[in-house]
């Protein structure tokens, strides 16, 4: 029987299982669709009781005497009559009650005069005490005195407010009263103003007037992309928790791992199987949440709410009706006010087709959570592998959570991010930034295809390890030594090669490290010279030296694992005829891949010819000769050696040339480095040693380098003069020949009897 | 046929010592023999059985189950095996005829095989009126009989047993005895552990008294009471493991007592 048979049974299994499982059902099922639609009737509850009970409590200001009390009076009788006018009001009417508002209008309750009850004190007692004492809200003095009949004439006051800052309800009635004496000054400069000749005019020169472009569809889109990427990735964490506990450590515990051990079915079949199943229950419980939230969002109106906590309200064409008229009349210069105002009403009229967005957006940001999930399952599962009980795997398990959450969040509170450089290949921080790009409509291929194939290959990696440590027997069987074991120097049997998992880790431990090295590099280097010293220095420390430290710390045979013997003769040859040939054919195949995807911006080596000014040996040394050296040990040495043990030569190929092309950040290279990158590997494997590889990966660095200091060179080689000579596929007859020499070196290495290694 | 040939278990520990739990361990079991691996707790017993099910690899030796090493080739070795403990548990949301379904699809075994297996191994264990339970409801009788059946879905030449009817009653005890000597002659190798020794003396057809990871006594009930120079098992166990005479005499836990490991045997 087939593999996938088995995968698919133990799958099949563990998903029933996992499904009469009351616990995941209430964590998947129940908590997204009840809680979201409980949580919207609590906030909108909570939003009316406080707002019903501002518009029925009262409020008492305190005044030192009847003169105040008068003209306070007045001032909130001329703010009522003002409001229901509606002068001020945004939908003018009365107030309306609470039940009847939308959610923002909750949030702008206003003071009624009917609400204010104004006490005189005494004239001994002061303001200050009855205030401090909580007796009143506030107290208001005004100096000189005010004249409630004459309210606007021709003095200047100042107005004192009294209040407490540690009383909610006084801190309200203060910055109510702050608004309506604004209101009140307002009037009276208006009054005095109107009694000069040139009126009221005076007084608004111009009147701005706000028309966002975006249609409320994007508006409503934009609020989703402030919550919605990081609800989503802690839905999935959450999602995955409990079945990666359930079918590792549950297992463990209930004491059925070991009949499965004991099965003829290898162990990374069945974790596969479950790992399918924590992918599965995670990446449903993302889509129910989802469906809830984006429901709950569209019926609620609180789209509105969080709408109206933009800090320019959207166009108000009302506003225009105070503009002269001749503003919008045409100056010769085409369109008009008029005619933007027309397309801001027409996106008005258009409002309401949330749902539409939704059924649009939902299944890409479903598709992009998809990798994701597998991130979050392949961790937790490998997470979960160390642990022996229930407890104990919840215990690992915060720690894990966190993780996620911290990169998800601290993303959130960044939201001009944008998805480029480092953060692309940052796990969790570009899946959330994913996300919003998608919900705000910026599609950029390139950069999503990094973010989604970095996530791939991380999520690889913890599969591969929870595989590992899943079947490990200090794991398996508590009484079997410790899991601390596993880790310590001493307890590390000594190995030829290190294991796939470990290859794969070590390789994504420093794909994070490298990336933010080299935007460490971009950022801060200037002088030509010290950005080839910082690429030299990411070259070994960053690269090679790593690996040879955890190659010493797994007890690996170096010799073995890096390769380190030299090659025969004839496979020799054909390596120089490959390496003769190496840099047309990779000029060829970047041509031909520029029909179809347009070059970057640094493809064109305009940046880059920066970089090779100065000395020619440091150019070389930087530019050629590291890479060659210490990328060949990392990806041709111990990647290679890492999954040689366990995987086919062909699919080793594959592999090592997608994570090789991976490494070089920029989506336009993937391609043609991967295929570099797999002909190295084969190079590597055919001749049985890295010298080769070495000699090849140099070549092809290092003539286009010396090709523009040596003409000659360049023609020789047919290396394309221009930046459009690079573009356009062109076979002359040097080019061809060239192609052929190396085509006759691959055929040759692939003839010659393998080097048993 | 199981071959066990100077089998050496080392393991690490978190204190920096290592502990030799099994320590150059050979037999043979031919098919239709019931051998008794018996022996203190921290003696080693579960220990060597799970290397010979291929759970745990050996630091050296090797074994081979019907002439495939359990390490090299380890599916195939699996395939000969029915491993049943005392502490195997069941998938408690699963029906015994579900979990019997799944591990006969785990061995490869065609829809009409698993119908066909299932139906013998519930009328043969009598199973039928908790066949469709689920297993977190049954009894600890019932649960042996699902184990039982499990380990016998794919018809496999070979059984390992570690204390198999440890904490069963009197009537299911019975069906586990039964089961294993029906069995064994239809031709089977069994290898089992056990505490209970009168039991062992009327079933096992040879037995391995192990002390300290080593035989230290094999063979037939008639080889080990010459050796031993005692007639009753109980007493030719004491007598070899060194615990002859002085074994009442000693308050309990003190030197004398061999038990030194971290898990029970």
């Amino acid at each position: 029987m087939s593999r996938y048979r088995r995968v698919w049974v133990v799958y099949r299994k563990e998903l029933v299982e996992t499904l009469r499982d009351k616990r995941t059902l209430a964590a998947m099922v129940l908590v997204p669709i009840v809680l979201y639609p409980v949580l919207m009737i609590i906030i909108v509850q909570a939003l009316r009781a406080e707002t019903g009970r501002r518009q029925a409590e009262r409020y008492s200001v305190c005044v030192p005497d009847e003169v105040h009390r008068d003209w306070l009076r007045g001032v909130l009788r001329r703010e009522d009559a003002e409001y229901e006018s509606g002068v001020r009001a945004e939908k003018p009417g009365p107030a309306r009650s609470p039940a009847d508002m939308s959610p923002s209008e909750m949030l702008r309750a206003r003071l009624r005069a009917d609400q204010v009850e104004i006490t005189v004190l005494d004239p001994d007692s002061s303001l200050w005490d009855a205030v401090r004492d909580q007796r009143f809200h506030v107290g208001l003095i005004v100096e000189p005195p005010p004249n409630p009949k004459r309210p606007a004439d021709r003095r200047n006051r100042s107005v004192q407010i009294l209040y407490s800052e540690t009383s909610p309800r006084s801190e309200y009635v203060f910055g109510q009263l702050n608004n309506i004496l604004a209101h009140e000054a307002d009037r009276i400069v208006r009054a005095r103003v109107s009694r000069m000749p040139d009126g009221v005019a005076t007084l608004t020169p111009f009147l701005t007037n706000h028309l966002s472009t975006s249609s409320s569809e994007q508006q409503f889109a934009k609020i989703l992309a402030m919550v919605v990427p990081f609800l989503l990735v802690i839905m999935t964490v959450t999602g995955a928790l409990y079945p990666s506990i359930d079918l590792t450590a549950g297992e463990r515990e209930r004491g059925t791992l070991e009949t499965l051990a004991v099965s003829p079915v290898p162990v990374g079949q069945i974790v596969a199987g479950k790992f399918g199943v924590i992918v599965t229950i995670a990446m449903f419980s993302t889509a129910l949440n989802l469906g809830s939230m984006t429901a709950m969002f569209h019926f609620s109106r609180l789209g509105e709410l969080a709408a109206s906590f933009r800090p320019v309200p959207a166009g108000e064409p009302a506003a225009t009706q105070a503009a002269p008229d001749s503003a919008t009349q045409d100056a010769g210069v085409g369109l008009t006010q008029r005619d933007y105002l027309r397309e801001r009403m027409r996106l008005e009229q258009e409002a309401g087709q949330k749902a539409g967005f939704i059924t649009k957006a939902a299944p890409i940001v479903l598709l992009a959570m998809l990798p994701f999930a597998v991130l979050a399952g392949g961790v937790m599962l490998a997470t979960c592998s160390f642990a022996r009980t229930f407890k104990e795997a919840q215990n690992y398990m915060m720690p894990v959570m966190m993780a996620f959450m911290i990169p998800a969040m601290v993303v959130s509170y960044m939201p001009t991010t944008r998805l480029e450089g480092v953060l692309l290949v940052i796990p969790v921080a570009n899946i959330v930034i994913l996300i919003r790009e998608l919900f705000l409509g910026n599609y950029q291929p390139a950069a999503m295809g990094i973010c989604l194939l970095s996530t791939c290959f991380y999520a690889a990696v913890a599969v591969t390890v929870a595989a590992r440590l899943y079947g490990n027997e200090s794991v398996l069987f508590a009484d079997v030594g410790s899991y601390k074991t596993l880790f310590a120097r001493r307890y590390i049997r000594p190995q030829e090669a290190p294991s796939p998992a470990a290859a794969l880790s070590v390789v994504a431990l420093l794909f994070p490290f490298y990336f933010y090295w080299q935007s460490y590099l971009i950022n801060f280097a200037a002088s030509p010279e010290r950005i080839r010293l910082i690429v030299a220095m990411g070259q070994i420390f960053v690269l090679a030296l790593p690996c040879l430290v955890f190659a010493w710390y797994l007890k690996l045979n170096v010799r073995e694992t890096f390769a380190l013997r030299w090659p025969a003769a004839l496979p020799a040859l054909a390596v120089l005829l490959i390496a003769a040939g190496i840099v047309p054919v990779g000029n060829l195949l970047r041509a031909v891949q520029f029909q179809w995807f347009p070059p970057g911006p640094d493809m064109l080596g305009e940046e880059a010819g920066k970089l090779i000014e100065g000395s020619l040996a440091s150019v070389l040394l930087a530019l050629a000769i590291a890479p060659g050296i210490c990328e060949e040990l990392v990806f041709r040495g111990f990647l290679l050696s890492g999954l040689r043990r366990r995987v086919s030569a062909v699919a080793s190929v594959v592999i090592v040339g997608l994570i090789f092309g991976l490494f070089h950040l920029y989506m336009e290279k993937i391609p043609v480095h991967s295929v570099l990158g797999a002909i190295l590997a084969l190079v590597c494997l055919r001749c049985g040693s890295i010298i080769p590889a070495m000699v090849v990966h140099i070549a092809n660095n290092a003539i286009p380098l010396l090709a523009t200091r040596y003409e000659a060179l360049g023609s020789f080689f047919a290396l394309p003069a221009s930046a459009d000579e690079l573009v356009t596929p062109r076979l002359d007859a040097r080019g061809l020949a060239f192609i052929g020499v190396f085509l006759v070196g691959l055929v040759m290495l692939c003839l010659t009897r393998k080097r048993r290694a | 046929m199981v071959e066990v040939h100077e089998l050496v278990k080392v393991f690490p520990t978190t204190e920096g010592e290592e502990k030799r739990a099994v320590d150059g361990l050979s037999f043979t079991v031919a098919p239709g023999e019931i051998y008794g691996l018996l022996g203190p707790n921290g003696a080693g017993k579960t220990t060597s059985l799970r290397m010979i099910s291929g759970l745990l690899s050996p630091t050296s030796g090797y074994v081979r189950l019907n002439g495939f090493d359990v390490i090299a080739r380890r599916e195939q070795a699996k395939r000969c095996l029915g491993y049943l403990t005392a502490s195997t548990g069941l998938y408690q949301r699963l029906t015994p005829r579900e979990i019997l379904r799944y591990f006969g699809e785990l061995m490869d075994m065609s829809r009409d095989e698993v119908d066909r297996r299932i139906v013998e191994l519930i009328d043969w264990l009598d199973m039928r009126e908790f066949a469709d339970l689920r297993c977190g409801g049954l009894s600890t009788g019932q649960r042996q009989r699902t184990n039982i059946a499990r380990a016998l879905m794919g018809d496999p030449p070979i059984l390992i047993m570690d204390e198999p009817t440890l904490g069963l009653d009197v009537l299911t005890n019975r069906i586990v005895l039964d089961f294993i000597r029906a069995e064994a002659a239809r031709g089977k190798a069994v290898i089992m552990s056990t505490h209970y020794l009168d039991e062992a003396e009327t079933l096992c057809h040879r037995f391995g008294l192990i002390h300290e990871g080593r035989l230290v006594g094999e063979g037939g009930l008639a080889a080990l009471q010459e050796k031993a120079g005692r007639r009753r098992l109980s007493e030719i166990f004491l007598k070899l493991c060194g615990h002859d005479e002085h074994v009442l005499r000693q308050p309990p836990g003190a030197e004398g007592t061999p038990s030194q490991g971290r898990g029970a045997a």
